[in-house]
Order: structure tokens, then C-alpha cells, then sequence
């Protein structure tokens, strides 16, 4: 990365904010009680939506790294398998999203965005846990999955949709220091 | 800057046509109410209504299902922790039971009656 060296440390700082909002969200989410545990609000993406408007592309992996081991931290899976399912979701979406935004701008909102994200981070941990735990029956599980993640992130994708239009903070800085 | 735009309905479309393909593996659940076991790498479909005991091969050994009255459950298995036969009886479409250790998928396809009257399994 080749800025000066002062705008890079308002970066990464940025970034460190992000992912302090991320693992805040991770344990506000691990709060919240769920009737099953597969069942997930993913509030922790919502850094990863807002960012997208703001980083580039390294920050925005670093980023989701931090993600990832924050949420890891916060529920305890840091070094149990579970984590597997959580990078996999994590890269598969973000990914997506990425390109969703980059490519498509102009004609997707972030709720379209955060919907995409949704479905790629589902469809990852459904064939994660098809090939990893539960064989041939994960496809048993996929339904309710996919229709829980597909209506959160819808909220998800309109809380950020109106974030970004709104926030005074987020615009000063799309301008300003970054 | 626009709220909803036409990309975010193409990409929630797009997510229904998965969710609806994916309802698409729970399988027939109308017609003839039928036991489909997976194990030994094949499929076993047996009538709800004919009362069998069978036996399938595993990796840690045998499990053997009973079908009795419409019903039907584990009656043996050689895995350790025996959570397919504490998983008891299962009548209704859609119901399982999995003995992971040996590799054993059980499921009710087809149409089944709920009993008149009956109370929910997970009502409590």
C-alpha cells in the first residue's frame, strides 16, 4: 500500500474500528438466545456492509480476518473445528460481496449486497457441513437455513442501506480523511 | 442515491429459486407413505404399512431397523453411543434418524395420517 504514511495510519485505524464493531456485534449476538444453534442473526457482518463503501481491497480482508477471530474469541470455537465453518462463510461472503459492489454498483443497493453475502456464507457452511459432518442429510437442514438468512440479512442490508445514506459520520468520512 | 434498486430484487429472486430448490430435498412428501434407508452406499425403500425387520451393513457393523404398525425405529446397532435406537419411534413424513458412526440414514417419505387428535411431538 502506497500512501503517506499519516492517511495510512487514519486507515488502519479505520479498520480497527470496523473490527472492534464486529466483535462488539459478536457478542451481542452470541447474547441473544436461538432455538437452534445453526439459527444466526449475523449482526458481525454488518461492519463488513458498512466497510465495503470505504476500504480497499487489502483492508477489507484484514478486516474480515479480524472478524472471524473476534467472533471466534467471543464464542469460544477459536480452536475448535467450528471455526472452519466460520472462515468459510466468512470468505465465501465477503467475497461476493466485494465483487457485488465493485461490479454492480450501480445497480444493487447494499441490500442486495447484504442479501448475496448472505446466501454465499449458507451455501459455504451447507456444503462445508455436507462433505465435513453430516453427509448426504445436511441437505435436510439447508431450508430453514437459507430462509433465516435470507430474511436477516435483508434487515441487515437495509439497516446499512440507511446508514450510509444517512450518517453524517460515514459521509464525512468518504470525503474526508480517507 | 435510490432505495430498493433493480438488482437487489434480481439478487432476492434468484435467493427463492435456491430456497425453493433446496425444499426440494425433503424429497415426495405426498403419495405412498415409504421408509428410504441410505447405507452401504445404496437405497433401500421399504412400505410403512408392511411390518420388516432389515438389516444393513456398516462401517462399525450392523444396524438393524424394525417397521411395525407404521412406525419404525432402530432396533440394534454395533455403534457405541446408541443414539439411533434412543431416538425411538418415527411415524410421520419427514421424520429421521441417522446412526452417523455406521453410516445409516432412515427418513419417512410420502404421506402419512396424524393421529386425531394428536398432540405435536415437540409440543411441551
Amino acid at each position: 500500500m502506497t500512501y503517506p504514511s499519516k492517511s495510512r495510519q487514519v486507515r488502519i485505524e479505520f479498520v480497527a474500528l470496523l473490527a472492534a464493531c464486529a466483535l462488539f456485534l459478536s457478542t451481542v449476538e452470541y447474547l441473544i438466545p436461538k432455538p437452534v444453534p445453526f439459527m444466526r442473526i449475523g449482526l458481525a457482518n454488518l461492519p463488513l456492509i458498512i466497510g465495503l463503501g470505504l476500504l480497499k481491497e487489502k483492508e477489507y480482508m484484514l478486516l474480515a480476518l479480524l472478524k472471524v477471530l473476534g467472533q471466534g474469541l467471543v464464542t469460544g470455537t477459536i480452536f475448535s473445528y467450528i471455526v472452519l465453518f466460520s472462515i468459510a462463510g466468512t470468505i465465501a461472503s465477503t467475497t461476493l460481496m466485494y465483487i457485488v459492489y465493485r461490479f454492480f454498483n450501480r445497480w444493487v443497493s447494499l441490500i442486495g449486497v447484504s442479501i448475496a453475502g448472505a446466501m454465499a456464507s449458507n451455501i459455504a457452511q451447507l456444503l462445508l457441513s455436507r462433505y465435513l459432518l453430516f453427509g448426504a442429510a445436511a441437505r435436510l437442514i439447508a431450508p430453514p437455513f437459507l430462509v433465516v438468512g435470507l430474511i436477516s440479512s435483508i434487515l441487515l442490508g437495509i439497516f446499512a442501506q440507511q446508514f450510509v445514506q444517512k450518517s453524517q459520520w460515514y459521509n464525512s468520512l468518504q470525503e474526508g480523511p480517507l | 442515491m435510490k432505495r430498493i434498486r433493480l438488482g437487489d430484487i434480481i439478487i432476492f429472486l434468484l435467493s427463492l429459486v435456491i430456497i425453493v430448490a433446496s425444499l426440494g430435498s425433503y424429497g415426495s412428501l405426498s403419495g405412498k407413505p415409504e421408509v428410504r434407508v441410505q447405507a452401504e452406499g445404496r437405497e433401500w425403500i421399504y412400505d410403512l404399512s408392511v411390518d420388516t425387520i432389515a438389516s444393513f451393513q456398516g462401517p462399525v457393523g450392523a444396524t438393524s431397523i424394525e417397521i411395525q404398525d407404521g412406525k419404525v425405529h432402530v432396533l440394534d446397532s454395533d455403534c457405541r453411543n446408541k443414539v439411533c435406537i434412543a431416538a425411538g419411534w418415527i411415524s410421520a413424513s419427514g421424520q429421521w434418524i441417522i446412526c452417523l458412526p455406521n453410516n445409516v440414514f432412515i427418513r419417512i417419505e410420502g404421506t402419512t395420517q396424524p393421529k386425531p387428535g394428536g398432540v405435536d411431538d415437540i409440543s411441551f
